[in-house]
Formats: structure tokens, C-alpha cells, sequence
């Protein structure tokens, strides 16, 4: 062979020779939270995590740990402590924290479009004002809606969804085609995605309504409480009850739009609470494979119905607790269901992706991920915040669909707001150790405690994500070969069997 | 740390040298829901009342959970210190626009007959 | 083991030549065509008299070349084959230099400035090579050491064979230096797949296996430089006693660091080269670690990563990673044990190495 060869010097060294002799680490930045009295949880500044005897972030900043320990290994691999300053990898790091936050470059994503007001349920919780069918003042008119449908497409997000809410918005059918179309010829100029969703009670689809919906492929979202009794308790209307038409509605609408079409949310009242697994068989028995165990929120008709809406954390935990485990048992017998708001938690725990969901990210949803077209025209930072005008209470207007679009979005009120919408910079959430998890919320801590800024040792809010998410952990830890499979195929929203 | 309790009211001594105000402040934040709370400086300490404490259980779980609390934000401010420089890297790394801000890889590429990476274009 | 190399007396040959089997007139003569020379070349059993003839005599077996393939005919009598028209293991070698020395190099590194050497045999290669091939490999030691001639030969097979997968075996570490990635994203073919190892996510381990310090620091930096450009990336990682214990956590790591790998390969050890050398460090069961291979390969599957395991036998494989397992050795070293012959599965299996000196005791045929 023509080549020239060069003294070998390949000599195998031993793992000794790439130890460096002063094991001194540096440390980089991370937060912790004990999770019980034996074990903690240390959380780096991109989100993950290690769970750990209690105590061991004291020793890590003491550096009593040693190289030859394998939580050593674990700590320099999930980047909480580093050999030199300036970590090697802090490139790849920054990369991480960037996607995480890189739903901030979609901005405001989720429009939300208020059709109406009226409304032909009277459900107890309403967070709107209720006003019975008739009262025609109470639609959007066509040139806000136009207005509005123009600042929707001011949005540099490449993808967007547009949201029908009400009151009953088929009660404005013909506001919500007018928006349908109009938005769809605008999209030949924009071209960005955009996913139409109603949310709608189910209980006026008319041939002509779903015939619509399929030529836009436009998403139902509707609500279903849990099973009949409860249901009907919770959203009484006159004539038929709400529980019959509604299961009618939504077998209508999926076999016109197909299955996955249509969806449910449910809403907690204090009578739920003590039906977790009865709220969870109807969904299944009404062919769902998946709920949302919300918390009730403290925000219209709820606060005029303080003995039907009492609002009870310490409750409400036991409810979901009860409601995962159960849904947990039914996973481990081969039933794929997912609950969905541990699923959004759980895709912020265990993978590096970002996670658009609006009530809980820092910075927070209102204006930098949704905003509120309401039927009178005025603009509102969140859906809760227009439900607090609905008493008077003006704070979340941001203005007038008719307004420059820079005023609504980076004017004044969107400056003021911006200092508490960090959860890096509130009290209490700054050093706390599931930071990255949770989120911020001025809108409800205004309304919950009259401080945007919210006071974390009395806010149910961060009462029930630290909770929630300390309760992951555990189950994690205790139990991670059992119930990870599980989460990750709720995650990947992909059935293991 | 000297710890008395009279009369449903806590009080503790904390060295300054050990414990500084911005660690007592974040500890006992979180007490504020259930008790109320003063923090005075005293000549070499901080003297910390806590009121509204009922039962001697209560008592002595406080009392615990303090002990706890104080160390773990006192490691809290350590990390928040030592990593205050990298933390403010990381940040400024990735919102910024260009790679300007980007770091040579570590030296190294090991080869025997003198490859040198920069050299492809 | 598919013969890929022979032996006779050269005439008429003066300097390497690469050329085309274009016929095989008996079973003892083969006839090549080189696009430089006039003549054909012949490669022969017989021993020939004439002064005329130009070729290979007096091999002893050259019935392992078929029409199609593209042989290297040395001055000193070898011929090697470069190309084989009907296999789809075919790779460009670039070069037996490399900058790590794993502890498990099945084809150890030499400290030879041999680049130019190969890179005229691969140009040549190149041109010959039909378009319709539809995969393609570039292996070493380490191709990138060939420094501005790597982009300049990706180039020339991006114009020469576009319609041809392209899958690169490198470390990755020139990567670090992002000029070498923006090279090669200029080149602009969407047929080439890097693959590069990665043995541990804890730095002195993979720095150990592969013998070189900051090498986990480049390869990781070398991931990101790719994936910046859009560049197609794999990650393999090779089954041994070193890497086996912290593998369930090298998975969470390439799914939280490297999402964007478009497949991750965990390969069986190849008992050849520098491994035997490092035996007891290295050889383990791979019983021994099925509970680490089945939570890791099963973890990146759940999270929707392509994952494959190479080089493992099926009866040493649990079921539940049966659909995740290739024929992925290599046709021209592949082979079965003599208990093979009763398995059911011979035929899914993908075979244990020719070459390797040593094999699982736990080979056997599965009957039912």
C-alpha cells in the first residue's frame, strides 16, 4: 500500500487518566422540593429532574459528593453540576431552555370569539352572565367580528386556532359561519393553519350546523359533568334535561364528523366531588378516552352561589387523587384513558418539549398565548377575564377590537401585566423547586385574592400544583416501572396494547 | 439557634453570621398563611415571632419543619449565588439572535497526524 | 464469510487500477473493464504466457466475483473487491486513521497518512458505481480526517448517484467545529445519514470507551451543529460490560438532549479486533443486560424514537424486542451457528458475526 505509516501510539489508557485530579465540581443552576419526609426532588433550569434521599442538595452545595458515587454521574449527566465554569455543553443547555420557551415565538396562538351571550342552559357555575334565548343585544356584531378576525391574523404564529365560546354560540350560528369563511378566504393571503373548535352544549346540532363543521373540519368541544343526575344537577335547563340531548348531540355530531371529532370537558362542582369514578365510567360509557378533572374556578356566577360553588381545595385534591388512581387501574388492566391534566404535567416533567397550555406557563397565557374577542366588541386578556367585566370589573380590558392592534397587545395594561406574569420573578415561585412545571396567573390571583401577584402560601392555585405535582413524583419514585409506561403512552397519546 | 415558646408564640435566635435576611424572608414567607409573623434585628441575630402557634404538637412539628426549612433556603441561596453568572449566560445564550455568542468546543480532536477541523470550509 | 480479497501474480499492471467485472467468460477467467485503459483486463486461475496479457494470474479462487462488481487490481497481484453489484453492504473506505481508539474497535485505527491513496480510489469508484445503487455506507476509521476532500467526495457522489442513500459511519467529534457542518449542509443532499455513537451520558465513561478526553463533549456539540443545519442523524450504541449499566439512562438522555436522532441502533459486540485485546473488560451475556436493553429500547419506542437493535440473535433476544431486531450484519460476514439449522426463526434472524472469535453460550434453536 502507498501510504506512510506513524510510530503507533495507541496504548488502551485506564478510566483513572480521564479522571481530572482536583474533583472539585462547579454548580449550576437548580431548584428542589421535598416531596415526603424521605426523599426530594432537585430540578434543573431546563426541567429535569432527579429524585433523591432528602438532603442531598444540602450535600451537593457542600460538596460532600464524590466523584466515585453514581448520584456523581447522574448529577454532571442531567446538568446540575459541571467540571468547569463555563460548562462545555452550555450551548446544548441553552438550546434545551430555548425550547422550552419557544412557544413565545408563536405569541398569541389561541383567539378566542364570543359569539354570544345568550344561552339555553342556566348551569349553576356559569362564569358568564346568563341571558335567556331571546335577547338579541347580546350577539357580536359582524364588523367587530371582522375587527377581530383581523387581529387574529396580525398574529405572527404560524398556527392558529380560532375558538368559538358563548353563552351557546349555535345560538349565533350565523356569526360563527360568517367567522368560519371569511377567516378561511383571509387564509388564501396568510397561509397558516388554522383549527376551527366550537364549544357548544351539544344540544341544537342541526343537519345544516354539522354539515358546516365537516366542510371546515371544525372541532366540537362540549361538556359533559359525569353521569346523568349529576349532570343535570350541575346545568338545569328548561324544557328536556340537559344530560338526554347532550349524549344525543354528540353521538349526532361524531357520526357526521367522525369520532375524534368531538370532545368533553368537565366541570367540578362541590356535588362532584364526591363522584370521581361515577364522573369517569360515563365518560367511558359515553366512548371517551379521556377527561380533564378540573378544579372549579373562582370567577363569575360561582362567587353568587357560594353554598353551590364553595370553592375546597384540600376537597377537590382527594377528588383528583381518587379520579388518577382509578383512571391508573383501569390503564394497568390494558384500558387506555388518559387524564389530561396530568398528561400536560407529565409532558412538562419527562420530555424537553414546550407545552401550550394557557393557564399554566410563565411567561403566563393571557395575551402572549390567548385573547378574548367578546360579543360587545371589547378585547380581554383571557376567557376568565371577561368573565370578571361581566361584574363590572374592567381590569383584564385591554381594549377595542376597533383599537391599533400594537395598543391591545404591547399597550399599557399589557405592560403592567407583564410584571407578574413570570413565575421566575413571584414570590414563593422564584426558589420553588417545581418552577418549571407550573406557571403564573395574575388573572386569578386577582380574582381569588385582589393581588396579581398572589400570596403562594394561601393560593389555591399553587396549593394545588404543588400538591399534584409532589404527587407525581411519588408515584414516580414508588412506583416508576408500574406507572411510567403508562405515562408515556398518555403523553405520546399512543395505547400500549 | 435558640428556640422558646411561650404562650403560643414561638420566638427564634438566628446568627446573622449563618442566616441572612433574604434567606429568613423566603423561609418564613411560607409561613404567612397560618401564623403571624415579626422579624427584628437583634445585635448578632435575627429574632424571628411566630403567634398564633395552638397546641404543643403543633409546637414541636413547627419547630421541626423550621429547622428543615432554614437549611434548605439557606442552600437555596448558596445555589442561587454561586450559579448567578451562569444562570445569566444560559438566559442571554438563548434568546439571542446569533451564534456570536457561541462557545469554542472543547480542544482536542486527538489525532496523531495533526487534523485540523477549522481547516474544512 | 464472503470473500472480498484474493492473490496472484500481476503483469502489465503499473499503478492501481479500478475496474468493472464485465464478464466471466469461464469459471476461471474473469474479464474487467477500466475507463482508462484500452485493453480488458483479465483475472485469471491459469497462469498465461503471452507478454500481451494485462491482469491478475495464477488466483486460486476467483469465483466470488460476479458482473457488476468493481475490483481494485494492485501491482502486487491483489485484487480487492470494491463494490459488489448484488449486495447492499457496499461502503467507501476512506481511511484506517482515526482520532479515538474505543476500547471495542472491531477494525482497529493505524496512524497512516493513507488519504490520498483512498480518496483517488474512491473518486475513480465513484464515477463507476451504477446510479440506480441504492444504498451506499462511508466508513473508516475516521472519514471526516479527510478534511476538505470529505465535502469535496460528498459532492461528487451528491452529482454522481443522487437517488442513492448515503449513510456516513463517523465520531461525530469534527462536528464541535460548526464550519464542518455548514460545509456540509452547502452540499445539499438529503440522502446522507451520519451515524455516530454515543456510549454513556456520563462523560468520563464514554471518554473511557473511547479513548479520548472532551471526546463526549464534541460528539454532543457535534449532535447540535447538526441538527442546527437540518443534517439526518443517528446514534448507535454498542452492548458491552462498560456501557450496559447506565444505559436505561443514556435513553432518557438521547430523548431529552437529541430528540431530533431519527434512529437510535443498539448493537451487539463484534468479538473481533481490539475487543478480544480488552476482553474481560468488555465481553458480557448479553442475558446479562436484557433487563437494560428491553427498558431502554422500549422507553425511546413509547416516546416515538425509531429505534432498531443490531447484531443480536433472536433467541437471545426477549420477544418483546423481537420486532425491533435487523439483519443488520453485514451479507459478506454474516454466518449461523451449527444449532442454527433446527431454528424456526433462521430465516428472520440476522446471524452472528464470521468474524467474531467468541459467541453467546446462550445461542440456540428456537422449536416452537
Amino acid at each position: 500500500m502507498d501510504t506512510k505509516e506513524v510510530k503507533n501510539t495507541r496504548k488502551f489508557k485506564d478510566y483513572e487518566f480521564f479522571r481530572s485530579p482536583d474533583s472539585q465540581y462547579f454548580l449550576l443552576p437548580f431548584r428542589f422540593h421535598r416531596i415526603n419526609a424521605q426523599k426530594e426532588v432537585l430540578v434543573n433550569e431546563v426541567g429535569d429532574f432527579l429524585i433523591v434521599p432528602a438532603g442531598t442538595a444540602s450535600r451537593i452545595v457542600n460538596r460532600e459528593i464524590s466523584e466515585k458515587e453514581e448520584i456523581y454521574h447522574d448529577l454532571h449527566a442531567n446538568f446540575f453540576i459541571s467540571t468547569e465554569a463555563v460548562p462545555p455543553l452550555i450551548d446544548v443547555l441553552a438550546t434545551r431552555y430555548r425550547t422550552k420557551k419557544s412557544f413565545l415565538d408563536e405569541f398569541t396562538a389561541l383567539h378566542i370569539f364570543v359569539v354570544t351571550l345568550r344561552c339555553n342552559h342556566s348551569c349553576h357555575y356559569c362564569q358568564v352572565s346568563r341571558v335567556s334565548e331571546n335577547k338579541k343585544d347580546f350577539d357580536i356584531s359582524l364588523e367587530n367580528l371582522m375587527a377581530g378576525i383581523h387581529h387574529m391574523f396580525r398574529s405572527p404564529a404560524k398556527s392558529i386556532t380560532m375558538e368559538f365560546q358563548g353563552g351557546e354560540p349555535l345560538l349565533a350560528f350565523d356569526e360563527v359561519k360568517f367567522a368560519v369563511e371569511t377567516a378561511t378566504e383571509l387564509n388564501k393571503v396568510y397561509k397558516k393553519q388554522i383549527t376551527f373548535v366550537i364549544c357548544t352544549n351539544s344540544t341544537i346540532f342541526t343537519d345544516e350546523i354539522l354539515d358546516f363543521c365537516k366542510q371546515y373540519d371544525i372541532l366540537i368541544s362540549t361538556s359533559l359533568d359525569g353521569p346523568e343526575f349529576l349532570h343535570n344537577a350541575n346545568r338545569p335547563k328548561t324544557g328536556i334535561p340537559s344530560y338526554e340531548l347532550v349524549i344525543a348531540g354528540i353521538n349526532k355530531a361524531r357520526s357526521v364528523l367522525g369520532h375524534e371529532k368531538v370532545s368533553a370537558l368537565m366541570t367540578t362542582t362541590s356535588m362532584s366531588l364526591d363522584f370521581p369514578t361515577e364522573i369517569i365510567d360515563a365518560y367511558i360509557e359515553n366512548g371517551f378516552s379521556n377527561i380533564f378533572l378540573r378544579p372549579i374556578s373562582p370567577y363569575g356566577f360561582a362567587l353568587k352561589n357560594p353554598k353551590k360553588n364553595k370553592y375546597e381545595t384540600d376537597r377537590y385534591l382527594d377528588f383528583y387523587r381518587k379520579g388518577l388512581n382509578y383512571i391508573l387501574e383501569l390503564n394497568n388492566k390494558g384500558h387506555f384513558f388518559v387524564e389530561d391534566y396530568t398528561t400536560i404535567l407529565l409532558r412538562k416533567i419527562l420530555t424537553p418539549f414546550p407545552v401550550n397550555y394557557v393557564d399554566l406557563q410563565s411567561p403566563a397565557g393571557l395575551i402572549n398565548s390567548v385573547i378574548v374577542y367578546n360579543y360587545d366588541g371589547f378585547v380581554y386578556a383571557t376567557d376568565e377575564s371577561r368573565m370578571i367585566a361581566e361584574n363590572l370589573d374592567f381590569t383584564f380590558r385591554l381594549g377595542h377590537v376597533k383599537d391599533d392592534y400594537k395598543n391591545i397587545f404591547y399597550g399599557e395594561k399589557a405592560k403592567f401585566l407583564s410584571q407578574y406574569w413570570s413565575n421566575e420573578c413571584l414570590a414563593g415561585c422564584a426558589d420553588c423547586g417545581f418552577q418549571n412545571y407550573c406557571g403564573a396567573d395574575p388573572v386569578f390571583h386577582y380574582s381569588a385574592q385582589g393581588d396579581f401577584e398572589g400570596h403562594r402560601p394561601t393560593s389555591d392555585f399553587c396549593k394545588k400544583n404543588m400538591e399534584i405535582i409532589s404527587n407525581l413524583f411519588e408515584l414516580i419514585d414508588q412506583n416508576g416501572s408500574e406507572f411510567l409506561p403508562i405515562f408515556y403512552s398518555w403523553i405520546n397519546n399512543k395505547p400500549r396494547f | 439557634m435558640n428556640i422558646s415558646f411561650d404562650d403560643s408564640v414561638i420566638k427564634i435566635d438566628v446568627d446573622k453570621e449563618i442566616y441572612s435576611l433574604t434567606v429568613l424572608h423566603k423561609c418564613f414567607y411560607w409561613y404567612t398563611g397560618k401564623y403571624s409573623l415579626d422579624i427584628c434585628a437583634l445585635d448578632s441575630t435575627y429574632l424571628i415571632t411566630i403567634s398564633d402557634v395552638t397546641t404543643a404538637e403543633e409546637k414541636d412539628a413547627l419547630i421541626q419543619k423550621i429547622r428543615k426549612d432554614l437549611i434548605d433556603f439557606k442552600t437555596r441561596e448558596i445555589i442561587s449565588i454561586e450559579t448567578k453568572n451562569i444562570r445569566d449566560l444560559l438566559i442571554a445564550k438563548a434568546f439571542a439572535h446569533e451564534d456570536t455568542f457561541e462557545e469554542d468546543p472543547p480542544p482536542g480532536i486527538s489525532d496523531p497526524l495533526g487534523f485540523d477541523p477549522t481547516s474544512i470550509k | 464469510m464472503i470473500q472480498l480479497k484474493a492473490k496472484g501474480i500481476a503483469q502489465n499492471i503499473t499503478y492501481s487500477i479500478v475496474a468493472e467485472v464485465v464478464s466471466l467468460p469461464g469459471k476461471d477467467e474473469v474479464h474487467c473493464y477500466a475507463p482508462d485503459i484500452n485493453d480488458k483486463i483479465i483475472i485469471a486461475s491459469e497462469l498465461f504466457e503471452s507478454p500481451h496479457f494485462i491482469g491478475i494470474m495464477g488466483i486460486t479462487n476467483i469465483n466470488h466475483l460476479e458482473v457488476g462488481d468493481i475490483v481494485l487490481i494492485h501491482p502486487n497481484g491483489m485484487v480487492y473487491t470494491l463494490f459488489r453489484k448484488n449486495s447492499s453492504h457496499n461502503s467507501l473506505f476512506i481511511t484506517d486513521r482515526c482520532n479515538s481508539n474505543c476500547l471495542m474497535c472491531s477494525q482497529p485505527p493505524k496512524n497512516v497518512d493513507d488519504l490520498d491513496y483512498y480518496y483517488h480510489i474512491n473518486s475513480r469508484l465513484i464515477d463507476m458505481i451504477p446510479p440506480t445503487t441504492r444504498e451506499l455506507g462511508i466508513t473508516g476509521g475516521e472519514p471526516t480526517l479527510l478534511g476538505q476532500r470529505f465535502i469535496e467526495l460528498l459532492s461528487h457522489i451528491t452529482r454522481k448517484l443522487p437517488n442513492t442513500e448515503v449513510h456516513v459511519l463517523t465520531n461525530g467529534r469534527s462536528f464541535a467545529w460548526k464550519n464542518i457542518p455548514k460545509a456540509i449542509f452547502d452540499v445539499n443532499n438529503p440522502r446522507i445519514v451520519f451515524g455516530i455513537p454515543l456510549y454513556s451520558d456520563y462523560h468520563l465513561l464514554h471518554d473511557y470507551i473511547v479513548q479520548a478526553k472532551n471526546a463526549y463533549f464534541q460528539t454532543l456539540l457535534g449532535f447540535h451543529n447538526m441538527a442546527r443545519y437540518g443534517l439526518r442523524l443517528e446514534l448507535r450504541i454498542v452492548l458491552h460490560r462498560q456501557t450496559y449499566k447506565r444505559l436505561s439512562m443514556l435513553a432518557k438522555f438521547i430523548f431529552k438532549n437529541l430528540p431530533f436522532v431519527e434512529h437510535v441502533a443498539f448493537m451487539g459486540l463484534e468479538y473481533t479486533g481490539y475487543t478480544p485485546k480488552n476482553g474481560e473488560l468488555l465481553w458480557i451475556e448479553p442475558d446479562e443486560y436484557s433487563n437494560e436493553l428491553e427498558e431502554s429500547v422500549l422507553f425511546l419506542d413509547s416516546m416515538g424514537m425509531n429505534v432498531s437493535i443490531y447484531n443480536l440473535q433472536l433467541c437471545i433476544l426477549r420477544p418483546s424486542l423481537w420486532k425491533f431486531a435487523r439483519k443488520s450484519i453485514s451479507d459478506w460476514k454474516r454466518d449461523y451457528l451449527s444449532q442454527c439449522q433446527q431454528c424456526l426463526l433462521l430465516n428472520e434472524c440476522g446471524g452472528v458475526f464470521a468474524t467474531s472469535k467468541k459467541h453467546s453460550e446462550h445461542i440456540k434453536a428456537i422449536t416452537s
